[in-house]
């Protein structure tokens, strides 16, 4: 096997940005439309592997809530969900109780942060907490405000930070721009980990998604992820495949891992499973960990859990069987 | 099974495996066991099974017996083929429209019982999809139903028997089988082991649609000789195979001098290039690279060329994504053997492997292994050993791409990788195969024409095109262009050998003496090589009317030499600039009208008046052919799939045209007419018995403006000739009126490489029931189509 598993985590170096790298870039859209249907019309697996990969699935989610009406409380609810995101009783009985499942991370706006570390701790969890920022999600704020409210996440104790990446520079060519921009953002960070969101629904074509995906790489992002959730085109398959093949160009050059976050519109557990096959196939077995794959999500995990009770009980559970979020 | 139950969740939890996907396979079961696990004979319209035959089991890919099918023998075979010429009456008096409604209704029982064939394929290793099936169902039963308003002038040709070898696909086997049945013809399926099950499903499908009965059956046996012995019968009236190359030549040798026309299609096992030019989309080449080249059980073998300039950035993504790849399961220890000692002896010439995994000493599981920096000249480029083997070269510059990919025997199709619309086009016009993929691979529908290039096949499967070969230009009067005979016991390292008898002219004084003729070979009149000649007698055959050269082999050599040397540039000319040399040819022969007619009237007999009545037919002819230059052209027929699909005829190269002793000279215009004007060069060998017309129009082409070497004309034992013709790797084609041991020779011989045979006995005055001075449009139709063959070119779009 040429990966290894190497789990440390390295702080990512800057390259210096290479335009030569980019104007070679090269899609062929039908191929990778092919490709996903391929991916999408594999058979999956079923009984123990179903539940162990919608478990994994399950440690790889962040679970998101982004909306204007968030409050102490409800945040409140989410992180003890995210802590123990399948009934305890469910996973005893798969033996999987004390194998440490809680998801990813808790995904918040950056006012709510405060609220969410604070939730954490008092439940005695080091869950991390990530914050959108930099003017998530249209990034039409001006760069000095968009640097501030990164830091000032990073302040408030998010460990993770979701910037989104500046469309007007993407959809005009301003490659440097954005690659320094998003430098400016890794700065920001500091030890926190950074992930950028393309906004892949805003630019225009697959051959742009690969050339954002290699910029945003090149000035140090840990993850690359795929949409705000608030676009009109979110995750989609296509679009991911083109993505993570930046991810496996960017690591043959480079030695780098990065890692990939398809967020938007992942509600269904079977949809978790095509997410975790396309990135094993296309990348291998190392993206299949919470240190390399998120899946951004809030309705998701619902969805999971009740598959896991189907799998444990032979029942289809009520909504309120479960606890909600 | 037991082992894998007891991983528990954290255990797959950890690795992360894929689990089983156990395919059910419940109602192909419950089929076999209806009918207990014995799978009788299908004529009349039902499973007969009888008593006393030896049975042939099938396992399936873990080994256990799936079924058994009995083999056929001379009794059932005669007993079917007559049930199938009572079949092909009932089903030729229908109307197109009830035979396409029939073929329609199929499609229909076929989506009713869809998982049931697609279980019966898996279990009989032969995958084939529902729906591809349906697709060639309604595609042709569309044919079906227009046969006589867009077809006209032609009828179906009677039984046809489709056979296929044990590894043929039943997509393959099916392709020709639907053509078949659509034009009217009734069928009789000789399939291949694995192609057996589903084939005889298929046939009682086809039942419960409405077919009249035994205008589809289906005979089961060990191996392809059932196929031979099929074509024994003297109610067949084509066989045509799909299947690899090797019992496809059996079968040709078989069946030669039966009088029966065989086509070939050796769909299994070409190599086929797989082309990565620096501009393509490296990722997704790959990831085709991975889907294709390393199946269990693969169709085609892949070699892979990659531009230098790439080489490394495909050989590391390669590596990455084999990495996670288990190991392939092998057919069997054998098949282990030969791939041990081709990767030997490819590491012995410096290749280097590149595998997920080192191979286990032994057994039949055997990793992907690439093998980086062959030549074309390693064994496992020109000996592909099976498994999961995938060469890999490569290349410097576009056109180098071409040149080694066209550098095989082969000629069955291609993938290329570019991003660039201009390099796609190119290149793919530039390669000699039937089917071209632009980013793509192994794509096919039945509305795309393609003919093997090369050693690939001698006939056209696919499209309108591809319906031709399941009829006949209906002339009312004419016997079959090749009657049914027995096999001769013949010698055919014989044939052609006996010397020409010297005829020596008694006494006549020396300003009568005999005119001597010159033969033209790349474009020079000239002597034959062996400078010796022979004499041409009167009609009479009292007086010696002339001498002309003694051609053989080396004259044919030379010959073939010079008119492939021209070959590509006369196809590549503009479509009128071809027309213009057509036409100057016809208004230099209208200048020499009247010496051709003297020499047709010396040799023939043939009044002077007829003579020049011939002559004025044959440059109406020529200009016919000129006008059709730039008339027949490809398409790009709307395909299902996203984007578009060009289908472009080509010229076949050098045809080798064995001349009738009938009409001499108009047939020999008519012939080379149709030839060159599809942009093919001509070896002719005048009648033996009539050569003067043809020596007489070497003057025509002296002064017309073809490039020399296109049109070579050769006289002499019309035998001696053929063998000559037929031993000549580059002739892709040969056209035969003469003998039916002639017939026989070139049946049996032009298997390697594959030769397209266009073969008449003629007796008599009759020559496969053409009359040259009504030509029917069907059999105009019929000379070009036999003078191009078809290529399809793929490029999907999103």
């Amino acid at each position: 096997m040429l990966l290894k598993i190497t789990h440390h985590r390295h702080k990512m170096k800057l390259l210096p940005f290479l335009p030569l790298t980019l104007s070679v870039v090269r899609v062929n859209t039908q191929a990778v439309l092919k490709r996903a249907q391929h991916i999408q019309g594999r058979k999956l697996a079923k009984k123990q592997w179903q539940a162990a990969w919608l478990l994994k699935a399950v440690t790889c989610i962040d679970l998101t809530t982004l909306a204007g009406d968030d409050t102490p409380s409800n945040v409140h609810r989410l992180c003890l969900k995210a802590i123990q995101p399948v009934r305890y009783d469910l996973l005893k009985s798969m033996d999987m109780h004390d194998k440490g499942v809680t998801t990813a991370a808790v995904c918040v706006y950056p006012s709510r942060v405060a609220d969410a570390v604070k939730s954490l701790k008092a439940a005695n969890s080091s869950l991390p907490v990530a914050s959108v920022a930099t003017g998530f999600p249209a990034g039409q704020t001006p760069l000095k405000t968009r640097l501030e409210e990164v830091r000032m996440a990073v302040v408030d104790g998010a460990t993770e930070i979701d910037i989104v990446i500046n469309r007007t520079l993407a959809l005009t060519g301003q490659w440097e721009a954005m690659y320094d921009e998003i430098c400016q953002f890794r700065e920001a960070c500091g030890d926190a980990h950074m992930k950028t969101i393309l906004a892949i629904g805003e630019l225009g074509t697959f051959t742009n998604v690969y050339k954002a995906s290699l910029v945003a790489m090149m000035a140090g992002s840990d993850f690359i992820k795929t949409s705000t959730g608030k676009e009109a085109v979110n995750a989609t398959y296509p679009v991911a495949i083109v993505m993570v093949r930046a991810i496996r160009d960017y690591f043959l050059c480079t030695g780098h891992k990065v890692g990939f976050k398809p967020a938007g519109g992942i509600r269904t557990a079977k949809e978790a499973l095509v997410w975790l096959t396309l990135m094993k196939e296309e990348l291998g077995d190392d993206w299949l960990h919470p240190h390399l794959f998120r899946l951004g999500a809030s309705s998701l995990l619902a969805d999971i859990e009740r598959q896991i009770y189907h799998y444990v009980t032979g029942q289809y559970a009520a909504f309120h069987e479960l606890p909600m979020a | 099974m037991a082992g894998s139950t007891a991983k528990t969740v954290h255990d797959i939890f950890q690795s992360m495996e894929y689990g089983p996907t156990s395919s059910s396979a419940a109602t192909a079961q419950a089929w076999l066991d209806h009918h207990s696990r014995s799978l009788g004979l299908f004529m009349d319209g039902k499973f007969v099974c009888p008593a006393d035959r030896q049975t042939c089991s099938l396992v399936d890919s873990k080994g256990s017996a799936v079924c058994s099918t009995v083999c056929a023998v001379d009794h059932d075979v005669s007993k079917c083929v007559s049930s199938a010429v009572i079949g092909f009456k009932a089903w030729s008096s229908l109307s197109c429209f009830e035979r396409a409604k029939v073929l329609l209704k199929m499609g229909s029982v076929l989506g009713q019982h869809g998982q049931c064939v697609s279980e019966v394929c898996e279990l009989s290793k032969t995958s084939c999809s529902p729906s591809t099936l349906l697709r060639l169902l309604q595609y042709y039963s569309s044919w079906a139903q227009l046969r006589d308003s867009l077809i006209t002038d032609w009828s179906p040709l009677g039984v046809v028997a489709v056979v296929a070898s044990d590894d043929c696909s039943l997509y393959s086997l099916m392709q020709k089988v639907v053509p078949a049945l659509a034009m009217g013809n009734s069928v009789v399926i000789v399939p291949g082991r694995s192609s057996a099950p589903p084939a005889l499903l298929l046939a009682q499908l086809f039942m419960e649609a409405g077919l009249p009965s035994s205008a589809l059956s289906v005979l089961t046996g060990s191996d392809v000789s059932l196929g031979a012995k099929v074509a024994q019968n003297p109610n067949i009236s084509y066989v045509t195979y799909s299947g690899n190359k090797q019992d496809g030549v059996t079968l040709c040798k078989a069946t030669a001098g039966l009088g029966v026309p065989v086509s070939v299609s050796p769909c299994v096992g070409a190599t086929c290039p797989f082309i990565i030019f620096e501009s393509a989309d490296i990722d997704s080449a790959v990831e085709g690279v991975m889907e294709t080249a390393f199946k269990a059980k693969k169709e085609v073998q892949w070699v892979l060329c990659v531009q230098e300039s790439v080489l490394d950035g495909v050989v590391s993504r390669l590596r990455l994504r084999m990495a996670a790849m288990k190991c392939v399961a092998l057919a069997s220890e054998g098949d282990r053997a030969q791939v041990d000692a081709a990767l030997q002896e490819a590491q012995k010439q410096g290749a280097t492997l590149l595998q997920p995994c080192a191979a286990p000493p032994s057994g039949t599981q055997f990793p992907p292994t690439v093998l980086c920096g062959t030549a074309p000249s390693s064994p496992c480029v020109v000996n592909p050993p099976p498994g999961p083997l995938l060469p890999l070269m490569s290349f410097r510059s576009n056109t180098e791409a071409v040149s080694l990919a066209n550098h095989s025997p082969h000629g069955q199709a291609a993938s290329i990788w570019t991003e660039d619309l201009t390099l796609a086009l190119e290149t793919a016009k530039s390669l000699s195969v039937g089917s071209v993929w632009v980013n793509s691979h192994s794509m096919s529908d039945p509305c795309l024409p393609a003919s093997g290039h090369k050693d690939s096949g001698t006939c056209t499967d696919g499209g309108q095109e591809g319906l031709y070969q399941f009829l006949q230009p209906s002339s009312s009067s004419s016997s079959p262009p090749l009657p049914r005979s027995s096999s001769i016991s013949m010698d055919y390292s014989n044939f052609g050998t006996a010397t020409s008898p010297a005829v020596i002219p008694n006494g006549s004084d020396p300003a009568s003496a005999p005119k001597s003729y010159l033969q033209f070979v790349g474009g020079k009149s000239c002597k034959s090589e062996s400078g010796s000649s022979v004499a041409v007698q009167s009609p009479e055959g009292t007086t010696v009317l002339a001498y002309c050269p003694d051609g053989g082999r080396k004259d044919v050599r030379n010959a073939v030499e010079a008119a492939i040397k021209v070959q590509p540039g006369w196809m590549k000319k503009s479509m009128s600039a071809r027309a213009q040399s057509l036409h100057s040819l016809a208004k230099g022969l209208e200048a020499k009208r009247r010496d051709i007619a003297a020499s047709i009237n010396a040799q023939t007999g043939l009044s002077l008046e007829e003579a020049d009545k011939e002559v004025e037919l044959s440059i109406a002819r020529l200009s016919d052919w000129a006008a059709c230059c730039d008339k027949i052209q490809g398409g790009a027929p709307p395909v299902p799939q996203s984007g578009f699909a060009l289908s472009l005829p080509e010229a076949l190269g050098v045809v080798g045209v064995v001349l009738p002793d009938n009409r001499p000279f108009l047939s020999m215009v008519t012939l080379l007419g149709a030839a060159i004007a599809m942009g093919n060069a001509v070896v002719m060998v005048p009648s033996q018995k009539h050569p003067l017309p043809a020596l007489a129009f070497i003057q025509v082409l002296q002064s017309a403006d073809l490039p020399a070497g296109l049109v070579n004309i050769i006289t002499g034992s019309r035998d001696q000739l053929t063998a000559a013709l037929a031993n000549h790797s580059v002739l892709k084609a040969i056209w035969y009126w003469g003998n039916a041991e002639g017939c026989q020779y070139l049946q049996y011989t032009c298997t390697s490489p594959l030769k397209t045979l266009w073969l008449h006995c003629q007796k008599e005055e009759k020559d496969g029931g053409m009359d040259w001075t009504q030509l029917r449009p069907s059999h105009k139709e019929e000379m070009w189509r036999k003078a191009v063959q078809w290529k399809s070119i793929w490029i999907p779009t999103a």
